[in-house]
């Protein structure tokens, strides 16, 4: 009797795997990821460089000196990559050779953590060299160098390539205006004429409100710089400024059950993060396979198959048959994603050597696996006799749809839900959450990082296991009567009748 | 000898609606048993009961001489009235499917699958997908499915209905060959000629009852001989033949009844006069005749019976 369970289950299994669409969707998914991942990079690095002009209105030059402080960080990258003497183009081994013995200090082995500072003269003659450079060779160099990422973003331009040095600053205004305006400059920002007093004539002029980025950046260049300037002209000691200028950081540990504490790495963090993709994976491979379930159910209904079937083997070997058949085939389908996250994990170390991979470590652990595909049969086979029994009592997908609306509902809750488990796993929502048997899948795989106590894992799984025997006994008994059925869909007090007397 | 079938009162009730009433037939072994009714008339539900897909209210049904036909499942065969097949899959596998689903093993399956469809003419399909072929192909496909592991009884519902004559033929060759193999077939059809040609049995259900069943004799035996006519001309002066009970006109032919007691040949001597004869038959019913007047009258005495309440 069971082996035409089993007749049934692979030959469902078989139609399934041997359709191109099932490849597809297998190959989609991953596929989907990486080039949303992909196109981030390529959207970023496609960014155009937003070009600037600065009027600056001080007697003192500070518009340079901001400028130099926004390109330190480009420097400092600069002058270590010159430091390691690695493969460098014959520009920078020109430039290299000019810096000669400043760079010495840089080559010294430190601790890797806090790479040596780079002194503040070195930055200013490699910002000098850049300036000297010709604007095509700067450009071309520009996008070859990793190491100047904000020059890749944001570009200076001078009031005389602008061709409007020698005019008045009013009028220089009036004309950089009229270029942002044009769309040939991006924006322009006027440095006020005394910022130890007063900053109300610092001005930023564009027509775009919604990329902030040149503002904010070179906003912290002028902060730090005004600062400085400020902190000099109040004639404050430079270790009382320092002091001042100080953030409190508070270092992140974490308590062990001895009382003791210890760092945390990036990977205890994304172990507590690595549920919520473990459980829009499980959501997407549960909704999927019952889905599909469905639909076969309504299909085969409808194209009249199965009261030949029928005559062969009984309602429950069959309706057994499909759910497990399907199961098979989300299962595959499942295993073959996270098998691409691992080969793509793998990849991932072999390509790029250097990258931190800790924050997958419980990715691989088997346990956390295991569960998984625990979670995902028991989740599964749940809401698989939900959909069965009401595929079976519908004629046409479209109905079966219409059924469906509060199915959906339920099971956006997981999803909804999601964050606030992770942050809260042993809250009171995570809690009652992980007693309803429909949640109880998803919301355990959320608690991982908990982790929840033994008992609640027994005692809900109890559950689970309890909900899932008793929707197959009722499933079994909706779809003996209502596969069957043509015409209207039963009424709701029919089929209350099935599940007394069926 | 045993009998294949045998149902003792079985009733089926869809709530208030009453498909069966109070059905009991015996069907013999070896014999092709015809299942007639109008659309709606109960017979697909008393071969779902047979077939221990519904489970009657009331009454009995044994199957191969098993009270519970389930016990014998892979000893059956049905072809449903609704047919379909799995449009993705190949006739080769869907037939051995059906076979192995009957507890055939699967080399053997698959080997009789591939000679049936090639004995029947399917020799060219056998590996390709069902969705490819006509209906009338299709439905070739799911008798072979339901017949592959050599059944003892055969059901079919509806087995002629959307075949065109030659598939109609073929149909009728292999339910004959299934006979001569010793096998029991019962089929419900529409078409009274099949059944006529066919069956060493039939029974009529109207309205849920049963109204006969028994031998294409036994059924004719006691009923009005009537004049089965084959004429040319204007067909609408035979309603004025003398003595005409009953008048079955199709235009080139027509079955005349006479009232009691008036003679044929009279009637033949009219008819000539009028339209050109070209066939004059005095002769039993046909089955066609006996369905139609069993509903006229089976009607007549429900409304009698509604009146009477």
């Amino acid at each position: 009797m069971a082996s035409k369970t089993l007749l049934v289950a692979q030959r469902e299994y078989l139609e399934n795997i041997r359709t191109k669409t099932f490849w597809i969707g297998i190959l989609a998914f991953p596929v989907l990821i990486a080039i949303s991942i992909g196109a981030g990079f390529v959207l970023n690095k496609l960014k155009e460089t937003k070009s600037y002009a600065v009027v600056d209105l001080s007697a003192d030059g500070l518009g340079a000196r901001i400028e130099k402080q926004a390109r330190s960080a480009d420097m400092v990258a600069l002058a270590r990559l010159l430091a390691k003497n690695e493969s460098l183009t014959a520009e920078l081994a020109a430039m290299r050779e000019h810096l000669g013995p400043d760079l010495a200090n840089l080559q010294a082995p430190g601790d890797k953590k806090e790479p040596p500072a780079v002194p503040a003269d070195v930055q200013d003659r490699l910002h000098a060299l850049l300036q000297a450079m010709p604007a095509n060779d700067f450009a071309a160099m520009v996008k070859q160098q990793q190491a100047l990422a904000t020059a890749k973003k944001f570009q200076f331009r001078s009031l005389q390539d602008l061709g409007v040095a020698d005019l008045p600053p009013a009028e220089q205004q009036t004309r950089l205006a009229q270029q942002v305006k044009a769309g040939t400059l991006f924006a322009y920002f006027v440095v006020g004429a005394d910022a130890t007093k007063s900053l109300e004539d610092f001005r930023y002029v564009s027509n775009n409100f919604t990329d902030d980025s040149v503002r904010t950046w070179y906003g912290a260049a002028a902060t730090r710089v005004v600062q400085e300037l400020r902190i000099a002209a109040a004639g404050i000691p430079r270790d009382v400024a320092d002091r001042l200028k100080e953030e409190v950081r508070f270092v992140e540990k974490q308590a062990d059950a001895t009382g003791a504490t210890k760092d945390v790495t990036v990977a205890d963090k994304a172990g507590s993060f690595a549920p919520v993709a473990f459980v829009y994976l499980l959501w997407i491979a549960v909704f999927t396979a019952a889905q599909m379930l469905l639909t076969n159910t309504v299909e085969e209904k409808s194209n009249r198959i199965i009261e030949v079937l029928l005559s062969s083997v009984s309602p429950g070997q069959l309706m057994a048959g499909k759910i497990w058949g399907i199961g098979a085939t989300g299962m595959t389908l499942t295993l073959s994603w996270v098998l691409c996250g691992l080969g793509g994990l793998w990849l991932a170390s072999v390509l790029i050597p250097d990258a931190d991979l800790s924050v997958f470590a419980s990715v691989k652990d088997p346990l956390y696996l295991a569960s998984f595909v625990v979670y995902f049969l028991l989740g599964y086979l749940l809401f698989a006799a939900i959909l069965v029994g009401l595929g079976s009592v519908t004629n046409s997908l479209k109905e079966a749809q219409n059924l469906l609306q509060p199915v959906f509902i339920l099971l956006i809750v997981p999803l909804v839900s999601m964050m606030f488990i992770v942050q809260e796993p042993n809250g009171v929502v995570a809690k009652v959450l992980s007693y309803v048997p429909l949640f109880t899948p998803f919301t355990m795989m959320n608690r991982a990082g908990g982790p929840p106590e033994v008992y609640e894992y027994v005692i809900t799984t109890i559950l689970l296991v309890a909900s899932v025997w008793i929707a197959f006994r009722l499933a079994g008994k909706i779809f003996r009567v209502g596969v069957l059925m043509t015409g209207n869909p039963p009424k709701l007090k029919e089929i209350f009748g099935w599940l007394r007397h069926g | 000898m045993e009998h294949a079938l045998e149902l003792h009162g079985v009733t089926k009730r869809f709530g208030s609606f009453t498909a069966v009433a109070d059905l009991s037939l015996t069907v013999p072994q070896g014999c092709i048993y015809g299942f007639l009714g109008q659309n709606g008339a109960g017979k697909t539900t008393a071969i779902r009961m047979v077939m221990s897909i519904f489970h009657p209210d009331a009454g009995r049904i044994s199957v191969l001489g098993h009270a519970d036909a389930a016990e014998v499942k892979d000893r059956l065969g049905y072809l449903p009235e609704e047919k379909g097949l799995y449009k993705k899959m190949k006739t080769a596998e869907i037939v051995a499917y059906f076979g192995k689903l009957k507890g055939m093993d699967s080399s053997t399956a698959n080997l009789r699958a591939r000679e049936l469809l090639t004995r029947y003419g399917l020799g060219d399909w056998l590996d390709k997908k069902c969705e490819a072929m006509s209906k009338g192909m299709g439905q070739k496909v799911q008798v072979l499915g339901t017949i592959i592991h050599e059944p003892e009884l055969v059901i079919l519902d509806e087995p002629f209905s959307g075949l065109d004559p030659v598939n109609r033929d073929l149909m009728r060759d292999l339910i004959l060959d299934m006979k001569r193999a010793g096998r029991t077939v019962i089929f419900s059809t529409h078409g009274m000629e099949h059944a006529e040609q066919l069956c060493d049995y039939v029974m009529m259900i109207h309205k849920s009852r049963l109204q006969f069943a028994g031998t294409l004799a036994q059924i004719r035996k006691g009923r009005d001989h009537g004049i089965q006519l084959d004429y040319d001309g204007d067909g609408s002066v035979l309603r004025q033949l003398p003595g005409v009970a009953r008048l079955n006109d199709n235009g080139k032919s027509a079955a005349i009844f006479l009232q009691p007691g008036q003679d044929p040949q009279q009637a033949l001597r009219w008819l000539v006069d009028r339209v050109t004869v070209r066939r004059f038959d005095y002769r039993e019913p046909s089955l066609h005749e006996v369905f139609v007047r069993t509903v006229e009258e089976a009607n007549q005495k429900l409304a009698a019976a509604g009146q009477e309440r």
